[in-house]
């Protein structure tokens, strides 16, 4: 019975290590004059038309939006801000998150 | 108009039922001779509300400064509902406009975007004519409103931000200013489209925050003539304040807003112009008080307000509003 539940956790992890492979880089931008939902989709739009973007998240009372990238893939401070300020708002602060961490902000 | 219901109208109607007529400039001039000997047949007949141009979170009864994103577009659909049956003059005049206000937006880049306004109208206007109940009526696309808004001011900060933007642009007389009934041709406040070109200007002021959204916007629109009629010029002043009924507590993550709105809509037009003389029933000054509601979502807001006049100080023998209800839905794309 132990080598059965073994087995299947075993096979559970291999599973998961694909998805794990998937997720890139992720980065933190923090953007200024973001105060409305609606004005959230145009930043998640602009943000998620760069090349290799996997995933935009936005946390509208922080301010906060955590883009996930492919694997492998950067993104440059420099496209993250002419992204920002073409959705019509300011790059406030970039950075990047350790170990690709794709979870959404709090 | 907005942009959108980006302007109002105030249209010295005239109460032309019952006269013959082979054109505009002819039925307008023997409605002439016809108000004068019903001592102020003309009358102010009310608002025509031309849509929002707006496309965010943002004043249910104008524009506002909040941005597009570079090419990306916005749409707004609004509905209105302009009321005006209080009548102090003999004809018991009786006035429905019912307008569906499409707008679109387009952002060129974070700080320029284009707008273009076209309403379909369906507009009535019942009045007593020597006795008899008449009714005049006409529907269709009226004037497409094309205008740039430029932002000048922006100030980011976390969780809020200020703007101002000028802008400008023209109404094209794309509506037909030549439809007909039985009576005749009908007069310029029935009628779907203007036939005149009218630029018109102004300034918006947003400050948003994440409790609440104050706008500000000042306008003019230069009318000019048409079929040897011109609408007064109007200018207005509007104020708006959207303040975060739900959620009281923000969480993560982008969560839908319900907006509690309070508007004002501070408007004044000169006086309407038959073959170059003005006309002294025509034009005045308004104040509209409208509460509303807002409920916004990443993709989509929902909205609705009335606008109820508590201010009406209009020139000689005028037609009251007595509502002009709004519904609207916009969308991101």
């Amino acid at each position: 019975m132990k080598i059965i539940r073994h087995s299947i956790a075993a096979l559970m992890l291999l599973l998961l290590i694909p998805v794990a492979q998937a997720a890139g880089p992720s980065y933190a931008l923090q953007v200024d004059g973001l105060a409305c939902p609606f004005c959230a989709y145009g930043i998640e739009k602009k943000l998620s038309s760069i090349k290799g973007v996997e995933d935009t998240r936005v946390n509208i009372k922080t301010g906060e939006v955590i883009v996930v990238m492919g694997e492998g893939v950067p993104l440059s401070e420099e496209l993250a801000r002419r992204k920002v300020k073409e959705a019509g708002f300011t790059l406030r602060a970039f950075s990047r998150r350790s170990g690709g961490d794709a979870r959404a902000p709090e | 108009m907005p942009p959108n219901s980006y302007r109002v109208i105030l249209t010295k109607a005239v109460a032309g039922a019952g006269l013959p007529a082979n054109g505009p400039g002819r039925n307008h001039m023997a409605v002439r001779g016809q108000a004068r000997s019903y001592g102020g047949i003309f009358c102010l007949i009310g608002s025509v509300a031309i849509g929002a141009g707006n496309a965010w979170s943002a004043p249910i009864t104008f524009n506002t400064a909040l941005p597009v994103a570079k090419n990306e577009f916005l749409v707004r659909e609004q509905f209105i509902v302009n009321r005006s049956s209080d009548d102090p003059g003999p004809l018991n005049r009786d006035r429905t406009a019912k307008v569906a206000v499409s707008v679109l937006g387009y952002g060129v880049n974070g700080k320029l975007a284009l707008f273009g306004v076209l309403p379909y109208r369906d507009n009535e206007l019942k009045l007593r004519v020597s006795g008899q109940r008449v009714s005049r009526s006409a529907s269709g696309f009226g004037d497409l409103t094309v205008f740039g808004r430029y932002t000048v001011v922006q100030q980011d900060q976390p969780g809020r931000n200020f703007r101002i933007a000028p802008f400008a642009g023209v109404k094209a007389p794309t509506g037909d200013d030549n439809k007909r009934d039985a009576l005749g041709v009908l007069p310029p406040s029935v009628q779907v489209g203007s036939g005149s070109w009218d630029p018109l200007l102004g300034v918006v002021s947003t400050y948003q925050t994440l409790d609440y959204q104050l706008d500000g916007q000042l306008s003019y629109q230069l009318n000019t003539e048409a079929n040897n009629f011109e609408a007064g010029d109007v200018v207005r002043l509007d104020g708006s304040l959207q303040y975060r009924l739900w959620p009281r507590t923000l969480g993560g993550g982008v969560p839908a807003f319900v907006y509690g709105v309070m508007e004002a809509n501070l408007i004044h037009q000169q006086k309407n112009r038959f073959n170059g003389n003005k006309n002294p029933d025509s034009g005045g000054t308004r104040l509209f008080l409208t509460p509303g509601i807002q409920y916004v979502t990443r993709r989509w807001i929902g909205e609705a307000a009335v606008q109820v006049p508590v201010l009406q100080e209009l020139n000689g023998d005028a037609l009251e509003n007595d509502y002009i209800a709004r519904v609207s839905v916009r969308f991101n794309f």
